[in-house]
């Protein structure tokens, strides 16, 4: 039940969404699996009823036979969409209706331009989690458990300091975070739109390296977009990639878990914990639509139990 | 035409947010306003065609022709053609049908639509029934975004910029100041077009038309003589589904329409003088000059950059007048015989698609 509240359930009239329709529709999916090139996109800003809201970026997109459809498009934002891009096939669930029937559909994802790596550079431990979930804590009490091998990462942040930052960020300004960008300095990085101002944050390749010359294995916080980017800079396995969900049978529970713990942690307005909450149903559904960016996905109910679970493996990894 | 049709008597309500008039009102406003404008009176009125599409979506209410009939003291013949946004023309191809097979001698046509009762989600994917159920609507496409993807590829194909696309709705509200059945009947100057609201890349609010409710009658005669008559009425249609289609920049059932409409009056397009044409977003407008020949491929802008001597949409078009979706294709001949009374100029052009020109429309008005 908790997944299918996770999607939004709604009642829309107009839209293919009987049985015997998903059915029909179901029939040439297959036909639609191939990959393509962008005619055309654009991003629809009011998206029907029925779809998760906010804006859609859907392309016309020419498969390999010739033919045309139209279809959502996976974008990466950290190239350009254009057209005559190549896209490939993916299928996503795109809705459950009112009786409970899952829908699939084809989308088109923008592959990400990377050079092939042969190397494997080391294990990278990535954390990723709606704030509030304990991600910070989990890698303080990693690097006490098993500081030998692991080092947590500095965020490098264009952000304002705060109290109770701790030792977690690197703050730079806005001209010094590009330069590091546009010299190829970063492993990844993204920025994220506040109420104010628009912030970036990254990591610096030369910390991550520092860490594996000593070795031991990097731990990263994270969040969807760094995630995305880290997997594409290292390769996917180089990331052990652990997702950490608050406890909660449902996405109300869960949701309301993350609210006490950010109000208990006091560090911000009521203000910034209701963007921290609408940023956190995003996270969660990011768990569920890129499932294969993670290795684990792990309920942060008992912190013992997590930190125990995510130590083990860090030995594990390092006695291999 | 086999034999002469007249445009006896034409009647439309103001186009925008009627919150006080049903569907029914707003066919009898017209109705009764067409019938006092005509050489006849009501009782001579053999059929009635209604143009309607979203009855059934927007008001529960389909069985538009009885209805319409039941406005008149004599309950003549009625039937209901429906084409998406096309309607109003394919009611007039089936009126001037009926005329010329000599089934009616006098016709009564109204467009009607009735958008503003319901919320902007429900009548937007009313509208999406406009296109492929099957092959579109599954992406989350809806009708503006089914445009951003033409304008998108379309500025792609022919360098069009941002800042030029944003002369067509400026010209449509700067046109619509004289008009008093237009909706938005204000100046928006061109650059704010650009600064609404973002709809579907690169198309804003400002270069859609509007929701709308609106009717438009006219009647049309074999028998009772008027010096405007109707000198082609011409329908042509195209796949459904805009991914069935080679290319999205140009419209091929404009195309035909046209070319037929042309024949059937024995003119060339340079003979005509007012253009109403369907603009239901800014992008459509410059796709349909050109595949009417008005302009080459990518340069329908220059159209807009500076006026000619035909006038494009004086009524304001799609996007100032409004857009009561079946009432349009009916309200572009009442405009179009205005602006020939007016100038005592000899040929108007009206073009009204359905979807994205799925079906065409292409009617020509000859002033004697």
């Amino acid at each position: 039940m908790a997944e299918q509240q996770r999607l939004a359930v709604s009642t829309f009239s107009l839209m293919r969404n009987t049985p015997p329709q998903i059915h029909r529709a179901q029939k040439d999916l297959k036909l639609r699996m191939q990959e393509g090139t962008i005619v055309s996109f654009t991003t629809v800003h009011h998206v029907p009823e029925g779809f998760p809201t906010g804006p859609r970026v859907i392309g016309l997109i020419e498969l390999e036979d010739g033919s045309k459809v139209t279809g959502q498009l996976i974008t990466d934002n950290r190239q350009p969409t254009t057209i005559g891009m190549k896209v490939l096939p993916k299928m996503r669930l795109s809705r459950i209706n009112n009786q409970g029937l899952r829908t699939y559909d084809v989308s088109y994802e923008i592959p990400v331009q990377q050079t092939v790596k042969n190397e494997f550079p080391g294990y990278v431990l990535a954390l990723t989690g709606p704030s509030g979930v304990g991600k910070t804590t989990v890698s303080i009490l990693l690097s006490t458990k098993v500081g030998k091998y692991v080092e947590r990462v500095p965020i490098l942040t264009t952000r304002e300091p705060k109290e109770g930052d701790e030792d977690e960020y690197t703050h730079v300004s806005s001209e010094e975070f590009l330069e590091l960008k546009n010299s190829g300095k970063l492993a990844t990085f993204t920025s994220i739109p506040s109420r104010n101002e628009k912030r970036l944050y990254g990591y610096k390749i030369k910390d991550i390296e520092a860490i594996w010359k000593q070795k031991k294995i990097p731990v990263i916080i994270t969040e969807m977009n760094l995630l995305q980017g880290l997997a594409s800079h290292y390769g996917r396995r180089s990331i052990l990639s652990f997702g950490l969900m608050p406890p909660g049978k449902s996405k109300r529970q869960m949701l309301s878990a993350l609210l006490h713990r950010l109000r208990e942690r006091g560090r911000d307005t009521e203000q910034q914990i209701e963007d921290r909450l609408k940023n956190a149903e995003e996270d969660l559904k990011f768990f569920k639509e890129r499932r294969e960016l993670f290795d684990d996905l792990i309920v942060n109910d008992n912190l013992d139990t997590v930190v125990g679970h995510l130590g083990g493996l860090v030995l594990e990894r390092m006695k291999a | 035409m086999r034999s002469p049709i007249y445009l006896t008597g034409t009647g439309q309500t103001r186009f925008g947010e009627h919150w006080d008039m049903s569907i029914k009102d707003l066919m009898e406003e017209a109705i009764d306003s067409a019938i006092e404008s005509a050489q006849c009176t009501a009782l001579d009125i053999d059929m009635v065609v209604v143009a309607n599409m979203l009855g059934e979506v927007a008001s529960d209410q389909a069985h538009l022709g009885a209805m319409a009939a039941s406005l008149l003291p004599h309950h003549p013949p009625a039937l209901r053609a429906e084409a998406a946004c096309a309607s109003g023309s394919v009611a007039l191809h089936t009126a001037c049908a009926l005329l010329e097979s000599g089934k009616a001698e006098t016709v009564l046509v109204i467009g009607v639509e009735k958008m503003t009762d319901i919320s902007p989600a429900k009548i937007a994917a009313g509208l999406m029934g406009a296109a492929d159920a099957e092959k579109d609507a599954p992406s989350g496409l809806t009708f503006p975004g089914i445009f951003g993807l033409i304008a998108s590829r379309y500025m792609h194909e022919f360098n069009l910029t941002r800042e030029q696309l944003n002369l067509v709705s400026a010209r449509h509200h700067e046109n619509a100041m004289s008009n008093p059945f237009a909706q938005f009947r204000k100046e928006i100057p061109a650059e704010a077009i650009s600064m609404s609201p973002k709809v579907a890349d690169p198309l804003c609010m400002l270069d859609c038309s509007p929701i709308s409710d609106g009717a438009a009658a006219v009647i049309l005669s074999t028998k009772k003589e008027n010096p405007i008559r109707i000198a082609a009425s011409q329908l042509a249609t195209d796949t459904l589904s805009i991914t069935d289609r080679p290319t999205i920049t140009s419209f091929a059932a404009t195309k035909d329409a046209m070319a037929a409409a042309l024949e059937e009056a024995g003119i060339n397009q340079s003979d005509i003088d007012h253009l109403e044409l369907h603009d239901c977003f800014s992008i459509a407008a410059l796709i349909s000059l050109e595949d009417m020949g008005f302009a080459n491929p990518g340069e329908g802008i220059s159209l807009y950059e500076k006026k000619g001597k035909m006038t494009i949409n004086q009524s304001g078009g799609l996007k100032a007048c409004g857009h009561p979706v079946a009432a349009t294709g009916i309200k572009q001949i009442i405009d179009i015989s205005k602006q020939m009374k007016r100038s005592g100029r000899t040929y108007g052009l009206a073009h009204n698609f359905g979807g994205a020109a799925a079906t065409c429309g292409v009617h020509i008005l000859s002033h004697a």
